[in-house]
């Protein structure tokens, strides 16, 4: 007897989108699973798009299909391919100068895209970018050669990311920031010394406590940026970090609910039926501060793509949420974590920090001290991966209490109690 | 093929003489023995850990390659994937030193190799029947088999112990 074979639709083809076609493969072997992705590019590790900027990796090297997990056949990926429109009563996508798709399950991963501040003005002009997609990597890359001097408004992860890529590349580069100090979504000022000595090595400078007004350009693109300060700066590129916005605005006259990104149950289930949203676009929630959050992590972004996956094969799975702050990279020298709770100035939270002249860690409890809320590691980040156990489990750490504060957990304690 | 062997910790065994720790970094050798080993730069690294828990337990912690592996999901380069024996590899080419899987494995297990700026875990020792921290644990606290033989191990203990209470 046949069967028929179930059509699954994804809308984008970066992390939550590629996460979930392979969760989707390993649990139905026979549908037919189509992923629409607008990009030029096949899907690729977002995160290693600095690589095209240094040259050290190619677009090759940087390909999904076939690395780690992303073994999963018979997906089909379709590039260049736009979606205008959803219509959820017939069951149909709209793809701009194609056909018509239709679905049986449809899955939104349509990612975030950079904000541009609209009160900055000249963002158009050549010499400009947002680090997001391969392309733009692509264009910076080709901009370097009549770069000089770059400068980064923003001082985030991304934009810190761009500006060491280009230092690699030699180009003296400014990182222009409002904040009191650089990666304030991710540490207070009075955490961030550690970091901020690791950039004044590395050559990258940078002013704080002020912002742009406007971009100078002429023919040949960006000559300078203007300052809220009244100084001007030449230069001959721009790259603006200043976060991202879900990619939402082809649902609008569609049914399903859109609260700044999609909203989700916690079955990564949309307003309507047979439609899941996960990753960047969708809203979730932070299981220790219970906030409703939009993140932009691509290891949260294939979590949640891989239980939207599950989902729609038929797989029931409950999202456990993310923490509104979690990320680990290397700045320069410094390898550091944070995640969950780390900002605590003027609050009652109970904070330990242990700290010498090479590492710097802060842990965060409960104003009762009976829950660990957060980690702030930099320098020694080892064996992070508990410390983010303890906290999102929400478990009771009475006898674990100092062990975590001296940094001595490790897992033979869960094992033996 | 029949089912994949594990590695099993016996806790009650340990003596944490660390004699595992040695092995696994002596295998993760250039030179592959000990000698060699201490000479060598960088130091080479262990991949288990002995660690010890008041008031008197010892627990060697090993990868446990999880059927759900957060770290090969977490990678954000593709580095980490599973082999068919089901031993989930760190690729040193395509790691980028970016940390993600520390800040995501549970156990603790994914060290950082600061020299050359690369995560490393253990591999099972591919060149080896037997891992070598397994062959070196003179208490036999560490154990390789397939699940079911463990598990049929540990059912004839524990009524080997029943029937020798109900006799008594």
């Amino acid at each position: 007897m046949a069967v028929d074979k179930i059509s699954y639709v994804i809308i984008g083809g970066s992390a939550a989108g590629m996460a979930a076609a392979q969760a989707i493969r390993e649990q139905d072997p026979n549908g037919i699973i189509t992923v629409l992705s607008e990009e030029p590019d096949m899907p690729y590790f977002r995160p290693l798009i600095p690589y095209m900027v240094t040259g050290k990796k190619s677009a090759g090297d940087m390909q999904l299909s076939g690395n780690g997990p992303y073994n999963g056949s018979g997906i089909d990926i379709h590039t260049n391919s736009r979606v205008d429109s959803v219509n959820v009563a017939e069951g149909t996508v709209s793809v701009k100068d194609q056909e018509n798709v239709s679905y049986d399950k449809l899955l939104l991963t349509t990612g975030s895209r950079p904000y541009i501040p609209p009160e900055i003005e000249g963002t158009d002009a050549n010499g400009v970018f947002a680090l997001r997609t391969l392309a733009d990597a692509r264009a910076m890359a080709e901009r370097v050669s009549v770069t000089d001097h770059a400068v980064m408004l923003g001082g985030g992860l991304l934009n810190l990311k761009a500006a060491f890529a280009l230092l690699e590349r030699g180009v003296k580069v400014t990182l222009v920031v409002y904040s009191p100090e650089v990666l304030s979504q991710l540490m207070e000022s009075d955490d961030a010394w550690l970091i901020r000595n690791a950039l004044d090595r590395a050559g990258l400078k940078i002013e704080t406590g002020c912002s742009a007004t406007g971009i100078l350009s002429d023919k040949r693109g960006v000559t300078g940026v203007t300052l809220d300060n009244g100084s001007e700066m030449p230069c001959q590129m721009v790259c603006i970090g200043k976060g991202v916005r879900p990619n939402v605005e082809f649902l609008s006259g569609s049914e399903i609910i859109i609260d700044q990104g999609v909203v989700v149950d916690r079955y990564t289930t949309c307003s309507t039926p047979d439609t899941y949203a996960a990753g960047d676009v969708a809203v979730t929630f932070d299981p220790v501060t219970s906030e409703r959050i939009v993140t932009g992590l691509w290891t949260n972004a294939v979590e949640m793509g891989r239980c939207a996956g599950y989902n729609m094969a038929g797989r029931k799975t409950a999202y456990s949420g993310t923490f509104g702050i979690m990320n680990a990279t290397q700045i320069a020298d410094e390898p550091f974590v944070s995640m969950g709770i780390v900002h605590t100035n003027n609050t009652d939270y109970e904070v330990h920090v242990r700290a010498n002249g090479s590492t710097y860690r802060k842990v965060v409890f409960s104003p009762d001290g009976d829950r660990l809320v957060g980690v702030l590691f930099v320098g020694n980040i080892t064996g992070a991966g508990m410390y983010r156990y303890v906290i999102r489990e929400n478990m009771p750490i009475s006898e674990m209490k100092s062990l975590i504060i001296n940094q001595r957990l490790h897992y033979g304690y869960f094992m033996r109690s | 093929m029949s089912q994949p062997k594990e590695i099993f910790v016996v806790m009650s065994r340990c003596t944490a003489c660390k004699s595992c720790e040695i092995a696994c970094a002596v295998e993760h050798s250039k030179s592959k023995n000990l000698y060699g080993a201490i000479s060598e730069r960088p130091v080479p690294k262990s991949r288990v850990y002995v660690e010890w828990v008041s008031p008197d337990g010892k627990v060697p912690i090993v990868c446990r390659h999880c059927e759900d592996a957060p770290c090969m999901h977490a990678c954000i380069s593709g580095a980490i994937s599973r082999n068919d024996e089901g031993v989930v590899l760190t690729d040193s080419d395509k790691c980028i030193g970016c940390w993600t899987c520390v800040m995501v494995c549970p156990y603790g297990v994914i060290g950082r190799h600061l020299e050359e700026h690369k995560a490393y875990r253990c591999d099972r020792c591919p060149d080896r029947e037997t891992p070598a921290c397994v062959s070196s644990c003179p208490t036999q606290a560490l154990i390789y088999q397939t699940v079911d033989s463990f598990s049929r191990d540990v059912r004839k203990d524990v009524s080997g112990e029943m029937l020798a209470g109900e006799g008594g």
